[in-house]
């Protein structure tokens, strides 16, 4: 047994920690906030320079193919922020669908240019109906001399305003898992990509108006689609949960250091005990997601059976990283709402990771399957 | 990151060894729930004699430094025997001796080599039983405020004068130790004194206190404390630890642990037979955990019992890596106790009324959720209430002071 990171991943959080803090400080995230794409270019070519976007694609296909677990320091760094950007879109859903769903010479094709940055993946799942289940995919191609043509939309797609492929799951059959996953050119004739408006971050409508797609674009098998995305998902899902955990921590310091600072009353207001108790609440969340998430990475890693685990690290990561910004808003109060003190980048980003790839509901029904009860 | 303790050849030979002992020496029958207050008392004899096999062998206190009596064995011999005894349903010591882990810590910790000597060796070989006497009627949560229960000396001898309470379980104790107020005008913090001393002297009376259930963080308690009564109890120097008015630094390393500083590793019973229970009992013809609200209800008490395992796990690598802590003791032992309170609800929720009755015909196997209802609520307290752990941990996450505290020592002169 040892829970330490190693002497690798301790220096990966050291560099990616003063990444963070040199590019991407609080007033740098707050300006991304806005934007209509999440990517900053700048951003982009420094991390990908640093080989990050290609930090889970295997060696063959130009990555570093790192273990999730090394992933999961940098995300976890990423998420402290929140760093803005298709890192996870494209660098691990996107990629790991590739990888899980693709014929060898397609993941040759592709991949590349994803570990270097060129190319900017997205994953598009849900519809309008908003269930992250096989039974949600109805957008079914029109299937034409070889080709398809796509009409319909994709909701809560992840990045897709800062796209430049998209991998859209499609209903092919009757069957419950009938989908197959095609990709798509996001700067195709006919396709559109918007980010939503509100209290959610970089979550897109991509709308298909006759969009014609070539046969090859079909990934890998016809009605494989979907067993894929849930091997991709598995891998995935654990450092999605990693930069909420980011998350949680940075919550965590920034409501210590504020409780430790603001003085009313005539003394720190950690001093009282009810603010404290939004402190503990905070931090049994902030370490609840944790260690939930690094024994699914540690089992994905050495090959255990790890679906049980990644859907609660899923839902608890969730649970955990919505309820630590509302302990840190009883914190902070007034502050926390001013949007140029960063908290509110972390609330909004919250509640998206809430409800993207499953809430905590969907893991935990799911968890319960996958033990057998 | 590695969350499993990996075994070599020879420690899967000592699992054998160990499992092989454990058939040949432990009667199924001390397994049995009670029938009555003799065979309580016949089933606490054998699982003494047990402990008494077990501490001649070392394995009761595996980890315990040899030269004291202990086994003088690693952490990973300590767990295969923690899981071996585990599978039997019974836990390492197999009846309540809160001297074993948290007393002898201390002494192992601040005694003289003369008091580990006269000690330790009969703890660590199971040969006499010990009981922590803290709690008094006018200090609970303020542990430091200990008044009512001092100690004089005289001569090479102290005499003590007081009542202690919500001490120990049924069946009696062999040796008890406690903290008392040496200088009932000194400083706070520098007023105690921490004793080891027999539990049978002249001026010495128990006097048993009924409670709806157990609650002792070693999960082999009956039931019943004692309120202990001193009346002018003569007891020799020798029987101080740590110096005079030195026990509440005595106390420091036992609370830690306490606290659930120590962490642990292990299954949630409860959670294996809920389960079950749930698989094998059926609703309007659909077993339990084929409905959909039970079945999300079981999700959250799976996650809480898991969440509490990793945060057990944690403090066990943090003990054992010797690696610093700060607030994660405390944290384990609010979190569990919260869960526990809160899993009262969630099963009566989930299975209904037959979780509240111990009829063979009507409750669950052996009345277990019937426990349960009981002893999630009494656990909220020993130990430390769950307030008390959160005012530890906002001290020690530095905002409940202006200084951050620190945690308890709990190494100290190992083998």
């Amino acid at each position: 047994m040892d829970l330490a990171l190693t002497e690798g991943q301790e220096m990966l959080r050291s560099t990616a920690r003063n990444f963070m803090e040199r590019e991407a400080p609080v007033d740098v995230v707050v300006g991304l906030q806005k934007l209509e794409s999440s990517l900053a270019s700048d951003l982009w070519r420094k991390a990908a320079r640093l080989g990050w976007l290609g930090i889970v694609i295997p060696a063959e296909y130009g990555g570093s193919g790192d273990r999730l677990s090394d992933a999961a320091v940098l995300y976890e760094e990423l998420g402290r922020g929140p760093l803005p950007g298709p890192f996870f879109s494209s660098g691990v859903l996107g990629a790991l669908t590739v990888l899980e769903g693709a014929t060898e010479e397609q993941r040759r094709r592709i991949l590349p240019g994803v570990a270097i940055g060129e190319r900017v993946l997205t994953v598009a799942i849900t519809e309008p109906n908003t269930s992250w289940g096989p039974a949600g995919i109805t957008l079914a191609p029109q299937g034409r001399n070889g080709s398809y043509t796509l009409n319909g939309t994709k909701l809560f797609v992840s990045d897709a305003t800062s796209a430049t492929d998209l991998v859209v799951a499609v209903r092919t059959g009757e069957g419950p898992t009938d989908v197959s996953l095609l990709h798509v050119d996001a700067r195709a004739r006919g396709v559109t990509a918007r980010r939503l408006p509100g209290f959610v971050s970089w979550q897109c409508e991509v709308t298909f108006d006759n969009v014609e797609v070539p046969g090859s674009a079909l990934l890998g098998e016809a009605q494989r689609g979907w067993a894929a995305l849930a091997r991709a998902l598995e891998r995935a899902l654990p450092l999605l949960c990693a930069y909420m955990v980011g998350g949680c921590q940075a919550v965590y310091e920034k409501s210590v250091a504020y409780a430790q600072a603001r003085v009313q009353f005539g003394v720190p207001i950690g001093r009282f005990q009810r603010v404290q108790d939004h402190v503990v609440r905070l931090v049994n969340h902030l370490d609840s997601a944790r260690w939930a998430t690094w024994e699914a990475l540690w089992k994905l890693d050495t090959g255990r059976p790890a679906a049980a685990s990644v859907h609660m690290a899923k839902a608890v990561a969730s649970e955990a990283y919505l309820e630590a910004c509302n302990a840190a808003h009883e914190v902070h109060a007034g502050m926390g709402v001013l949007i140029e003190y960063g908290l509110a980048a972390h609330t909004q980003m919250s509640r998206t990771l809430f409800h993207y790839l499953g809430d905590p509901r969907w893991h935990k029904r799911r968890m319960a399957d996958a033990l057998e009860w | 990151m590695d969350f499993e303790v990996t075994y070599t050849e020879e420690q899967q030979r000592f699992r054998r060894e160990v499992r092989t002992w454990l058939e040949a020496n432990v009667a199924p029958s001390v397994q049995r729930t009670p029938t009555s207050p003799e065979d309580n008392y016949q089933r606490y004899l054998e699982l003494r004699a047990l402990g008494r096999k077990l501490g001649a062998k070392g394995w009761l206190y595996p980890t315990a430094p040899a030269k004291y009596g202990g086994g003088g064995l690693d952490v990973d011999h300590a767990i295969i025997l923690e899981e071996e005894v585990d599978r039997l349903d019974l836990s390492l010591p197999p009846y309540y001796d809160s001297g074993g882990r948290l007393g002898s810590a201390s002494i192992l910790v601040w005694g003289t080599e003369e008091q580990r000597q006269t000690f330790l060796p009969p703890i660590y070989r199971g040969e006499v039983r010990t009981w922590q006497l803290l709690t008094e009627p006018g200090a609970g949560s303020d542990l430091a405020g200990v008044r009512t229960t001092t100690a004089v000396r005289d001569g090479d001898q102290y005499v003590i004068k007081g009542q202690k309470i919500f001490v120990g379980s049924d069946n009696g104790t062999d040796r008890i130790w406690m903290i008392v107020c040496t200088d009932p005008k000194g400083r706070r913090h520098e007023n105690l004194s921490w004793f080891m001393i027999d539990a049978n002297l002249p001026g010495i009376t128990m006097q048993p206190m009924e409670l709806m259930g157990t609650g002792g963080e070693g999960g082999t308690d009956s039931g019943v404390k004692q309120t202990v009564f001193f009346d002018d109890v003569r007891v020799p120097a020798l029987a101080l630890v740590g110096g005079e008015n030195k026990g509440w630094t005595v106390a420091t390393t036992h609370l830690e642990l306490e606290h659930g500083g120590g962490g642990r590793i292990g299954r949630n019973r409860v959670w294996d037979r809920l389960l079950r229970y749930c698989q094998e009992t059926k609703r309007d013809g659909v077993p339990l955990s084929q409905q959909q609200d039970v079945r999300d209800s079981l999700a959250d008490i799976y996650i809480k019992t898991e969440i509490t395992r990793l945060f057990g796990l944690r403090n066990f690598y943090l003990t054992y890596a010797r690696k610093p802590k700060s607030y994660e003791g405390p944290q384990l032992s609010y979190y569990r106790k919260t869960a526990g309170l809160w899993m009262t609800g969630a099963i009566l929720d989930a299975v209904g009324p037959a979780a509240l009755t111990t009829d063979p015909t009507w409750g669950s196997p052996a009345g277990f959720l019937e426990t349960q209802q009981r002893n999630g609520i009494v656990s909220v307290h020993p130990g430390g209430t769950t307030d008390i752990q959160r005012v530890q941990m906002a001290r020690r996450i530095g905002i409940g002071r202006s200084t951050r505290e620190k945690a308890g020592t709990v190494h100290g002169a190992e083998a």
